[in-house]
Parts: C-alpha cells; sequence; structure tokens
C-alpha cells in the first residue's frame, strides 16, 4: 500500500515523539493494560492536574449554565437519547436508506469492516485519484484506526488542522480528550514546540501561535487535493453529513479539495433532518458550554453544476470496527448511542484528576472505560470499569443518558463472571462470603476488624494495611472504625 | 422503499439486531414534542431576537434601510482596511449595486463569477447573502450554488452579509423543517460568528482559519 514517490515529507517521523506521553503510551501498551499505576503517576503530575482540571471545569460549569437555557434539559437528553437509541435498533434500514440516498446525490459509499479495510479503502482512492496533499479535520473515528498516520506511512503529505490536532500532530503527541485535544498542555510548552518546529523566537500568546498557525496551514488549505473528515450526524432521509467545528479548517477540508471522503462509524447515523435540531441543540452545550457552534456545515454531496467550491468526488466511508458487536449486545447496545460530546470527561472527577492519557485508548473517560473494553476485549482493558467512583456526575451530564454507572458495575460483573479477577481475589471474595453468612463468625470478624484497624489508625485514618490488603490503602486512605459497632449502637438505643 | 444497497457489514448488523430479513416498512422515529424542544415561541421581533443572539456569538448586526446598505459597507470596509472584495452573484446584492458602489469608493470589487476558486485567497472581503438566518442561535445559513460560493464566506477576513427580515426563522426547527422541504442543494454552511478556537488554555482566539469579523446587515 504505497502511492506514487515525490509527495511530501511526513512531518510525524521527523519528530521525536513528546517524551510525556511517550512514557505513558509505553505503559499503555503493556499487556494487559494497567491503569492502576499509570493512574497513580497521572495523578502525581501537578502540571498535568492543573491544566487538565481548569479547562474541563470551565467547561463543565459553562455546561451547566448552558442548560439552564432549555425548557426541559432532562426530557430533551431523554427525546435526543430516544432518537438515537430508534436510530441504531433499526442501523440495518437506516445505512441502506443512508448508502442509497448518497449515491442518489452522486457520491459513493464504501463500508469496511475494521480498520484494516477502512484503511485500504482510503488509501487505494487516494491512489486512484492521484492525491498527495491531505487536509485533515479532528474526528476521533480515525484516531481509533491511526489514520493519518498510515496515509503519511505510504507518502502522502497530511495535516491536522484543528489548532489543538496540529498541536498534537506536530509534538508527535496523542489526543487527551474527545473535544479538546490538548487540554494537557500549556501554553508555555505549546509555545516552545511552535518555536522550534518555526525556527521562530518564543512567544507564549494564544493570539499569536494560533496566528503562526493559521499562516502555516493556509497555504496547505489553498494547494490540497484530499479532504479528510470525520462525521458527527450522518442523516439518513437525505444522505448528508453534519459536522460541527468552530474554526473553520473543516469548512476548508470539504470546500477546496478536488477529493473529499469522510470516515464516520456506522453509528452515526440519525434518521431525519428535523432530528439535527434536537441533537444540535445538545451537542454544543454539552461539549463547550455554548449554544451553537460557529460552523455548522452540511455536506456529503458532489458539487453541483458550475459550481467552482466543493469536491468534484465524494466518498463516504462507513467502518463498523466492532460496533456491531456491540449492537448485538442488548445491555450494552446503548453506548452506541454517543455523541463524542465530552461532556462525561468535563464531569468525572477522575478524568479531571488524571487527564485522558492514563485511560490507554483515544476514548478516554467514563465513556471510554465504558467502550474500550468493549471494542478491544474486556480480558485486555479490565482495569477500565475500575476507573470510576461511579459518582453519576457522567449519567447526569450525557446528552443522550447513556446510564455509564449501570454499564460499568454490569462489566465488573462481567469481570466476576468470566473470572477476569484472579484465583486469589475469588477464593478471599468466596471465603468472605462463607465466613459472612454465619452471625457467629460475623461478629467475632467484625470485632477483630475493628480492633486491628483502630489499632493501625493514625490521626483518625488507617493509611497502611499490610501484605494482602495493602492494595486496598495504597490508592485510598479509610477512616477510623467507631469505638462501638453498629449493632452495639442499636442494642444500647432498644435499651 | 431503498433501493438494493446491500453489504456484509449491513448483514452483520442485521443479524446482530435479530432480524432475519431487512425490514418491509419503514420504522417511525420518535415524535418531536415542541413543548420541550422549541426554544423560541414568538414570531414577531425576530430581526432584534437575531441581532441579540449574533452579537453573543460575536457576530456584528446592524439593521439598515435599502438605499444605505451599500455605503455602509463601504464604510465598513474602508475602516476594516479592506481594499478588495469578492461578491455572490445574487439577486438582492445587484439589486442593491453594491458592486459599482464599492468600485467607486475605490474598493475593487469582483463578483464571485469573475474569479477562479483560487484567485480567492487573496481576496480581503466577501460579501454574500444568506438563504435563511436563525434567530435562536445567531445563526446565518447559505445553500452552496454556483451563484453563491462557499469560499467567498470562508477565505476572506472579513465576511458581510446581507439578509432580509422574511428569511428569518425563530428555532432551529423551523430551520430544519424549511431545509427538508426546500432542500440542501449540494450542501449548506451555518455561520455563528466570526472563526474561533479555545484550545491553548482556553483561551479565545477568533480569526483561525475562517474570517475574522463577521458583518450582518440586516435590510429592514
Amino acid at each position: 500500500m504505497s502511492l506514487p514517490a515525490g509527495a511530501a515529507q511526513s512531518t510525524l517521523q521527523n519528530r521525536p515523539l513528546d517524551p510525556n506521553t511517550a512514557a505513558f503510551l509505553q505503559e499503555a501498551a503493556a499487556s494487559p493494560f494497567d491503569f492502576h499505576s499509570l493512574s497513580v503517576k497521572a495523578a502525581g503530575d501537578e502540571r498535568l492536574k492543573r491544566v487538565v482540571n481548569a479547562a474541563v471545569l470551565r467547561q463543565y460549569s459553562a455546561r451547566q449554565q448552558q442548560m439552564l437555557d432549555l425548557p426541559d434539559p432532562d426530557k430533551l437528553r431523554e427525546l435526543a437519547g430516544q432518537i438515537k437509541q430508534h436510530a441504531v435498533d433499526h442501523l440495518d434500514y437506516y445505512l441502506e436508506q443512508l448508502a442509497s440516498n448518497v449515491q442518489k446525490n452522486g457520491g459513493h459509499v464504501h463500508f469496511a469492516a475494521d480498520s484494516v479495510e477502512a484503511r485500504k479503502i482510503i488509501l487505494d482512492i487516494a491512489r486512484e485519484q492521484k492525491a498527495t496533499r491531505v487536509i485533515k479535520s479532528k474526528s476521533m473515528v480515525s484516531e481509533e484506526i491511526n489514520l493519518a498516520h498510515v496515509l503519511e506511512q505510504a507518502g502522502m503529505d497530511v495535516v491536522e488542522t484543528d489548532l489543538g490536532e496540529f498541536i498534537v500532530q506536530i509534538s508527535h503527541d496523542r489526543p487527551s480528550h474527545l473535544v479538546a485535544p490538548i487540554v494537557h498542555k500549556d501554553r508555555a510548552s505549546i509555545a516552545t514546540l511552535f518555536s522550534e518546529y518555526f525556527g521562530t523566537p518564543y512567544n507564549d500568546d494564544p493570539k499569536a501561535l494560533t496566528m503562526q498557525a493559521r499562516a502555516y496551514l493556509r497555504d496547505k488549505f489553498r494547494k490540497a487535493d484530499f479532504g479528510m473528515t470525520g462525521g458527527n450526524f450522518l442523516v439518513a432521509e437525505t444522505g448528508l453529513l453534519c459536522c460541527v467545528e468552530n474554526e473553520g479548517n473543516q469548512r476548508q477540508s470539504v470546500t477546496t479539495p478536488r477529493v473529499l471522503v469522510s470516515l464516520v462509524g456506522i453509528e452515526k447515523i440519525i434518521p431525519r433532518m428535523i432530528d439535527l435540531a434536537v441533537m444540535l441543540k445538545l451537542l454544543t452545550r454539552s461539549a463547550t458550554g455554548a449554544p451553537f457552534t460557529i460552523y455548522t456545515n452540511i455536506f456529503g454531496a458532489p458539487r453541483g453544476p458550475g459550481e467552482k467550491d466543493g469536491p468534484e468526488e465524494f466518498h463516504l466511508v462507513l467502518i463498523d470496527n466492532g460496533r456491531s458487536e456491540i449492537l448485538a449486545s442488548e445491555e450494552y447496545r446503548e453506548t452506541l448511542r454517543c455523541i463524542r460530546c465530552g461532556a462525561c470527561l468535563n464531569a468525572c472527577p477522575i478524568y479531571r484528576k488524571i487527564g485522558g492519557h492514563a485511560y490507554g485508548s483515544v476514548y478516554p473517560g467514563p465513556i471510554g472505560a465504558l467502550i474500550t473494553p468493549i471494542f478491544k476485549g474486556l480480558s485486555e482493558y479490565k482495569d477500565l470499569p475500575q476507573a470510576s467512583s461511579l459518582c453519576g456526575a457522567c449519567y447526569e451530564a450525557c446528552p443522550v443518558k447513556i446510564n455509564i454507572p449501570k454499564h460499568l458495575i454490569s462489566m465488573r460483573r462481567d469481570i466476576v463472571n468470566s473470572h477476569l479477577n484472579g484465583y486469589f481475589e475469588r477464593l478471599i471474595y468466596r471465603a468472605w462470603a462463607w465466613a459472612y453468612k454465619s452471625p457467629f463468625l460475623y461478629k467475632v470478624i467484625t470485632v477483630l476488624q475493628r480492633l486491628d484497624l483502630r489499632q493501625r489508625a493514625q490521626g483518625g485514618w488507617v493509611q497502611d494495611l499490610p501484605s494482602v490488603a495493602a492494595g486496598w490503602t495504597q490508592i485510598r486512605d479509610m477512616p477510623e472504625p467507631a469505638e462501638r459497632t453498629f449493632h452495639q449502637m442499636w442494642k444500647t438505643r432498644n435499651e | 422503499m431503498n433501493e438494493a444497497v446491500t453489504h456484509p457489514v449491513i448483514e452483520k448488523v442485521r443479524k446482530a439486531l435479530g432480524r432475519r430479513a431487512a425490514l418491509t416498512v419503514a420504522p417511525t422515529p420518535p415524535a418531536i414534542d415542541e413543548s420541550f424542544t422549541r426554544l423560541i415561541h414568538d414570531t414577531t421581533g425576530l430581526p432584534e431576537l437575531f441581532q441579540k443572539r449574533a452579537i453573543a456569538m460575536k457576530m456584528l448586526v446592524e439593521i439598515v434601510r435599502g438605499h444605505e446598505v451599500a455605503r455602509k459597507i463601504a464604510d465598513f470596509l474602508k475602516e476594516r482596511g479592506s481594499k478588495t472584495a469578492m461578491l455572490s452573484d445574487t439577486p438582492l446584492l445587484q439589486r442593491l449595486g453594491i458592486t459599482a458602489y464599492l468600485n467607486q469608493a475605490g474598493i475593487s470589487a469582483r463578483s464571485w463569477s469573475e474569479l477562479t476558486a483560487d484567485q480567492a485567497y487573496d481576496i480581503d472581503a466577501g460579501i454574500t447573502e444568506a438563504d435563511y438566518a436563525i434567530a435562536e442561535t445567531g445563526t446565518l445559513a447559505i445553500r452552496h450554488r454556483a451563484e453563491h460560493g462557499r469560499l467567498l464566506s470562508l477565505v476572506p477576513f472579513v465576511h458581510v452579509a446581507v439578509i432580509e427580515p422574511r428569511i428569518i426563522v425563530p428555532d432551529l426547527l423551523d430551520f430544519f423543517a424549511r431545509v427538508s422541504k426546500e432542500g440542501t442543494g449540494s450542501g449548506m454552511t451555518l455561520i455563528s460568528g466570526p472563526s474561533k478556537t479555545a484550545d491553548i488554555e482556553m483561551n479565545t482566539v477568533t480569526g483561525v482559519h475562517g474570517p475574522n469579523v463577521v458583518k450582518a446587515f440586516i435590510v429592514a
């Protein structure tokens, strides 16, 4: 899979990996994935904690403010969830409708069963069209199949054009948030990066940095012959895509290049144009706390007669990549409603303290903890369902009402049922269950345990348990047990 | 009924949903209850509401009289230092005689039909109409077509839109209902202010890849 020689140099291969991310990625690639050590490491990084916490808290509170504008936010979320659920429940029908409408509009439709097929389809289009200069707008599914890198390796000049993704690309980093990809970077590191990359003096003014990127990318836009996008929504009724953005880089991707390819997950379908009114009212509010995005692009057809801009060719690549397996599970099917707004990340007390890289997947935060094990296998990612305090903030924030905490608990159940939790843990719990069934043993153990813990406690907290229990206190302190047990208190109350 | 599009992926999806054959009757999507989806109920005062909402998104909006429009645009472009402008070949702009006025005022103005797509990148200001405006969100909606190019409102640093009050719809619901009926052409762009980013430590910077200034003149 290679393209004609002479294509521009790749940016990814010329730069070393961002050292901070490199360490994370290396650990995240360990098999099985070890969330525990990654999260401890991330939570110990004060700079990371500070920038992520500040940024996402701001989006979170802006969201809460914006939701007040809606007459009944809860009912609207319910309806949005129903629309998405209806679409996935009838996905076969809507996929056919969509595909036939895309063709009617003069576009081409491709289906890809997995990432290998999707990459091949896209490379084949590029080769056939002799296109080598790619402007790519931000898309999570392209991260999922590592598309930019694959195109670069085939010799194409690929530029990520969203400012955040551009910074990710030139620093050879990875996005750490669904909507704000460089939320883990502070402006000093971006200024240093730009100064090195462009060979200009250090300037950490966000406006100056943005203008520098604008000037550089403008030339790329003008000369591009291959546009790549994802898609927020696929409208079955019209065969068109709807995408939202604020920067205008995606408008460039769908306007200047001769060839436009959109790679979208099959679950992004909604039935009708009017459904967009419901979805868009929630998407931006949930994502950034703004009532609407600067640009909403409705596209997905080649240019009409007499038009001098817009793509001459349009290809829609619909990718399954594990989604149909989720579809088959009635229990977890609901997770396919996700519109990738990132509200659950912003709401999550865990995400705020560790950032996105610790989740070891392109989909971080509560939704990532849920879908990564489904996509990539529970045995590899059995730590992720534990990456939650089950406080429910993610469910409350979700614009399509995916009950994330409930599913995380179900997944913990699956871990136990499929014996993924290790022989020793199962033995302990079996012994515990056996002992606690007997009132006598229960009392004896409680008394002994309380005495022991009270002795270990310092200043009201138990911080250091020995041997098998050490894991418990490694990442959390336990309050000192009360002087008397509940049973004892209950007795004296009755007397 | 759909035209026959089959693929193993669709078959796999169908099987996952527990169906043996394709549905023969179109499924009915959930009804949209306007009591909690509609945000704008009032159909009066839409230009003022549009103005208020668009200004909140950092768009500049001015309500003007028809005979003033050409002069107002010329003044605005001069103030912004724009020396060249391009205009969509649309009826309202032609009727208002904007091209001639701008050229007299010393701004080199050319219509979209006279330009190549590449030339558009070197022009300071783009002047367009809009096909709809949405009061709820302060949004301009443009349907792409030969006389109304996409680049007009995208590559110049200044975008000026001239709209009439009759195109303003109250709510996103009204907009999408209209578009469902009237069609989208080869695509549409919805614009709610100057291009912006907040990627660097959540600092908002305008004028990223699209215009830094968007000004709407509502012709009363």
